[in-house]
């Protein structure tokens, strides 16, 4: 015998319609809950897919090695700072590597006319691949003859410029970096706040060699950019470059690298786990609402089976086993949760689409997330509703009978 | 023929903490097939729970029941209910119908739980609503009937699936008396016709007339036995 035939289920939805005002409460634990389940599901994947988006978009065929100064210290000597030695003897020794792009970040006061403002200097070249997603506003960026004549040229972010021009046109101004004077080529377009809150627009770009040369860079180099001369040689460029930066830094053996040698899957990885994390998470909140919509089936089942004890009696008496009152309960638990889930999952979807869009979140509804949250509602209403099943099936048929 | 039923030193032991009831006292009943039998006694002489032990309802504490040539008194719930679905057909006092089926869902239910298909399920129903008179009252529900109907579609309910025994607790005792002579000539027409076994549990001597048997309980034994034909003549 099947524990919940074609019948019994029809009889159970022909029960349940008799209060029709009373199943609709019971299910919208559910759906909520599986509504949420779904629509968590897919903002965080929405949110990972953006963020890898963003990442890849830096380059894949990049390796970076980030200087440790002013880090945190592990212990031991300071670490070295990144500098034109270690990008000599990468470009001198290294057979793997088709080019190495450093950046360099101090801060710095900049003044016009009588206006001061600190601001973070950053010293790159037009290769740094960072620089190509830096929309530019008016104006243009300084190029490579700029980089090798040391040319005193910048490129200005929003922030400085409206501390220091106000409403005036900056383009072709002279402003006074520190002490030396530089034109203004370019504006940066407006780029908000960093998740951090650190203000993106803050910011003066200008060529590696002129920062290196007039201003100085005493920290060294915050990034190398390094390219390897052809993808499949991404391992052996890690490792070269690892060794060159070991000796060049004169590390001993066994002391550790005082650089980061990131590679971009590495960074993408990272951000894809931090919000993989985060998806767990909210799915994790959504599937307490799931399991607090299988306690509300519980509940109810239990009512009604306490509500139905004299007619349960009448079945048992006249020859239902307890395993056929069972599966009458299961019945109803399984139509109450295919109901539930069902409306669950239409809310999830239509909430994962409709909130996806105004945040600008890339659309990521998978049908495997619809059908296996509303499956797993199913089998929670199930789970949940076969504790009053059991009570109902074990209900003793002469003391069911007495109870009016 | 065997008898239907067939019991031997029948007891049954209530315990609860350090209270132990003693219901059943050591009974001895063979009920013969086609035989009507009445079970009589004042109220705590154990008549309703020898009927519960009768009708699988309950089990007894030591002692055999034989249902049909088979020993029925250790059974589990699930055969238990397995024998009262083909075996037995119960009819109660307070009818216990189901509220919200009609009388052809209460009829057919046994039906269902014995795994008749639906169609040839209602056809039965509905053949044995018009044995009892209720033909047109098919999609009434219960609270739509009067009294004598609804036992009418109790005892229909309780031959649905032709029982061996019948077991009747009290059948008349929530109908007025012309209603209540109805309902036993009812039962005495499918005793005739179908050759039911009937056992009826009543303290109505009345009632009790109408069988061919009476077996007088008082304190969980059996006091006295008389024959219908012996006590009328």
């Amino acid at each position: 015998m099947r524990l919940v035939g074609s019948e019994g289920l029809r009889m159970a939805v022909q029960v349940l319609l008799r209060n029709p005002g009373r199943s609709v409460l019971t299910v919208l634990g559910l759906a909520i809950g599986v509504g949420a389940f779904i629509a968590m599901v897919s903002f965080g994947e929405g949110a990972r897919r953006s963020v890898i988006t963003q990442f890849e978009s830096l380059g894949t065929n990049v390796l970076k090695v980030k200087s440790r100064v002013g880090g945190r210290d592990a212990g031991g000597r300071p670490p070295r700072p990144l500098t034109d030695a270690d990008v000599r003897a990468l470009e001198r020794e290294a057979t793997t590597l088709a080019d190495v792009v450093p950046l360099a970040r101090r801060n710095m006061d900049v003044t016009y006319g009588g206006d001061q403002h600190r601001t973070a200097l950053h010293g790159s070249t037009p290769r740094f691949n960072v620089l190509r997603d830096w929309r530019l506003q008016a104006g243009g960026m300084f190029d490579e003859t700029d980089v090798a004549e040391r040319a005193k040229v910048c490129v200005l972010g929003m922030t400085p410029v409206r501390e220091l021009f106000g409403s005036r046109d900056p383009l072709g101004e002279t402003v006074t970096v520190g002490s030396m004077p530089c034109r203004v080529i370019g504006l940066l377009a407006e780029k908000g706040r960093a998740i951090s809150g650190a203000d993106l627009d803050d910011a003066l770009v200008l060529p590696t060699t002129t920062m290196s040369v007039y201003l100085g860079i005493p920290d060294g180099y915050m990034y190398l950019e390094i390219r390897p001369k052809s993808p499949e040689l991404m391992t052996a460029a890690r490792f070269e470059i690892g060794e060159i930066l070991r000796r060049s830094h004169g590390l001993a053996e066994g002391e550790l690298d005082d650089f980061d040698l990131l590679s971009p899957d590495e960074v993408t990885r990272a951000a894809d786990q931090t919000s993989r994390i985060l998806t767990g998470l909210l799915a994790g909140i959504a599937a307490v609402s799931l399991l607090v919509g299988g306690i509300g089936i519980m509940n109810i089942l239990l009512v009604s089976v306490a509500e139905r004890t004299h007619e349960i009696g009448i079945r048992a008496a006249i020859g239902a086993s307890p395993r056929q009152i069972l599966s009458q309960f299961l019945a109803e638990a399984l139509a109450l949760a295919v109901v539930g889930s069902g409306a669950g999952a239409a809310l999830g979807a239509l909430a994962a689409v409709l909130v996806a869009k105004p945040m600008g979140w890339q659309q990521s509804l998978s049908p495997a997330v619809v059908a296996g949250s509303a499956l797993f509602g199913i089998a929670v209403g199930v789970v949940f509703g076969y504790v009053p099943a059991q009570r109902a099936a074990r209900l003793d048929p002469i003391q069911a009978l007495r109870r009016e | 023929m065997p008898p239907v039923v067939d019991i031997r030193a029948l007891h049954k032991v209530y315990e609860e903490g350090p209270m132990r009831v003693e219901v059943l006292r050591g009974i001895d009943l063979e009920i013969a097939a086609h035989e009507v039998v009445a079970l009589c006694g004042p109220s705590g002489s154990g008549k309703s729970t020898l009927l519960n032990i009768l009708g699988c309802l309950d089990r007894p504490t030591s002692g055999v029941y034989s249902l049909g040539g088979r020993d029925v008194s250790t059974l589990d719930r699930e055969e238990q209910a397995w024998v009262r679905l083909h075996y037995i057909g119960f009819v109660f006092q307070s009818f216990h119908l189901i509220p919200d089926a009609t009388a052809l869902e209460n009829v057919a239910l046994p039906m269902y739980y014995a795994g008749v298909a639906r169609g040839e399920r209602e056809e039965r129903a509905r053949a044995i609503l018009g044995r009892v008179g209720l033909a047109d009252r098919a999609e009434h529900r219960p609270n739509q009937l009067s009294g004598g109907q609804r036992q009418r579609v109790a005892i229909a309910r309780a031959c649905a699936c032709k029982p061996r025994l019948l077991l009747a607790d009290e059948p008349t005792g929530a109908l007025d008396s012309r209603t209540g002579v109805q309902v036993l000539e009812l039962l005495g027409e499918l005793h005739r016709e179908d050759g039911l076994t009937i056992v009826l549990v009543t303290h109505d001597m009345g009632v009790a007339a109408f069988a061919e048997r009476q077996v007088h309980l008082q304190d969980g034994v059996v006091v006295d036995e008389r024959r219908a034909d012996a006590s009328s003549g």
